[in-house]
């Protein structure tokens, strides 16, 4: 479905993504893992444009992204994206942040999109909040809600950049919860996340990056009991020491 | 002191002043609001040549006086062999001049919305005028309305440049008045009263507004 081939990305003289290769497919959840700044974060947001890429060809569902020819809001409705900031609509109603888009975009009735807009709300456990404001919720349940306003577009594949990493310790379960439960229904997920727990017990495939470059790729199994190269094994024992 | 019966007596010209000044004073601020609010994405979209044009307005009109903004109106436009009322040529100066001010403050407060949003919405499918519109340019209002009470107050003031093309604003009239009556003093302490009358309900409705928008936060 999301298809790397020699992507490579520069800000100025940086180079953040160094030779990419990487194929996620249907269905399939793959958790990219590794050090602040190694460009993890970047190559998720290259999968929607978020982020232009440099060379190289990265298709999503047979479509190249970076194309001029490419309609990228057409494309960008088949892919939901969380943020590590939630990023809501703070002056819209949790259940107006997630019609909009169904409405303006996917053409919806209102009554449409709101009945499924709580349908999702249901799902991550939320209903009762859908006339409340962002800023009346906690960080976890409004990180519930983005995953709700994600959902509600219908989308083949799910983005998730580092979702629980600005949210209180004791709420890190919920969201992961609800991430777990949309993996086993087969969603297509692409996650960058420090929450090895959740790597380990999710994921189908475990991305290691450092330094714009993925150094592993390998089974959960595999990367946490084994990994082969240097720097992940440094990585991962820094994080076993640190808790 | 000062003398009433100024007031008493021009009452009906007074208020005919007052009428046009809030008429003119109606019609510009809607006008150079639209007009800010567009210069303003203009001027932060990714499209050069609209970034130029928000640019190159911004900083022309900016920066020469209001005076010459409506002279441009008032015989400029003769020139080209348009000719249209004082009241207008007044109305589209205050306008355009104001507008350039306008689009400085709603552009500061579409850069202070979070990047965050701006992502949200268009990695959801919304395209970018859509986002503008509905995402972005409601959270800017907000964070804007303190500066364009500012800008609004200082249009009414600038209301007063239609006297000098004949207008008949408020300005206008009082300067009637005064060369009428040869009382200088009371006849523009009751003209200012009137402006007042106008910039302090405009200063206390945006308060409201504020203090209404801000209530989600």
């Amino acid at each position: 479905m999301i298809r790397f081939q020699a992507v490579d990305k520069h800000y100025g003289s940086f180079h953040v993504l160094k030779d990419i290769h990487l194929a996620v497919h249907q269905g399939e959840v793959v958790v990219v893992v590794g050090p602040s700044g190694s460009g993890k974060s970047t190559l998720l947001r290259c999968i929607n444009r978020l982020e232009t890429i440099a060379s190289g060809e990265l298709t999503v569902n047979e479509v190249r992204v970076n194309d001029k020819k490419t309609d990228i809001n057409k494309l960008r409705r088949d892919i939901g994206m969380v943020f590590q900031h939630f990023n809501l609509y703070p002056h819209k109603k949790v259940i107006e942040n997630i019609t909009l888009a169904p409405i303006k975009v996917l053409g919806l009735s209102k009554q449409e999109a709101e009945e499924t807009a709580l349908f999702y709300l249901e799902k991550v456990g939320i209903r009762d909040k859908a006339g409340a404001y962002p800023a009346q919720l906690s960080g976890g349940q409004q990180q519930r809600v983005a995953i709700a306003r994600g959902l509600a577009m219908k989308p083949k594949i799910m983005l998730f950049d580092e979702p629980t990493s600005a949210l209180d310790p004791e709420m890190v379960g919920e969201v992961l919860d609800v991430m777990k439960t949309l993996a086993r229904e087969g969603m297509t997920m692409v996650v960058v996340t420090h929450e090895m727990g959740f790597a380990r017990e999710v994921a189908d495939r475990v991305v290691f990056m450092d330094q714009g470059r993925i150094l592993e790729e390998a089974t959960p199994a595999e990367f946490f009991a084994n990994p082969r190269e240097e720097r992940a094994r440094a990585f991962l024992s820094r994080l076993i020491r640190h808790g | 002191m000062l003398d009433f019966t100024i007031l008493t007596d021009n009452f009906g010209t007074y208020l005919r002043g007052f009428g046009n000044t809030a008429y003119a004073s109606v019609l510009a601020l809607a006008g150079s609001f639209l007009l800010g609010t567009l210069l303003a994405v203009f001027r932060i979209t990714p499209v050069k040549p609209l970034q130029w044009i928000g640019t190159a307005y911004v900083e022309f009109v900016r920066n020469i006086p209001l005076l010459l903004v409506v002279y441009l109106f008032f015989l400029g436009l003769p020139s080209i062999g348009v000719v249209l009322s004082p009241f207008a040529c007044g109305t589209l100066g205050l306008a355009v001049y104001t507008a350039a001010f306008i689009a400085e403050a709603v552009r500061a407060g579409i850069l202070s919305v979070p990047k965050g949003q701006m992502e949200a919405a268009r990695s959801s499918g919304l395209s970018y005028g859509m986002t503008m519109r509905l995402v972005i340019l409601p959270q800017a209002v907000k964070i804007v309305i303190p500066p364009l009470n500012n800008q609004f107050i200082n249009l009414i003031k600038n209301s007063s440049i239609l006297s000098v093309i004949s207008g008949f604003d408020l300005m206008f009239y009082a300067d009637r008045i005064a060369s009428d009556t040869y009382v200088v003093f009371s006849t523009y302490i009751f003209a200012g009263l009137f402006y007042l009358l106008l910039t302090l309900p405009l200063s206390y409705a945006t308060g409201w507004l504020e203090r209404r928008l801000a209530r989600h936060d």
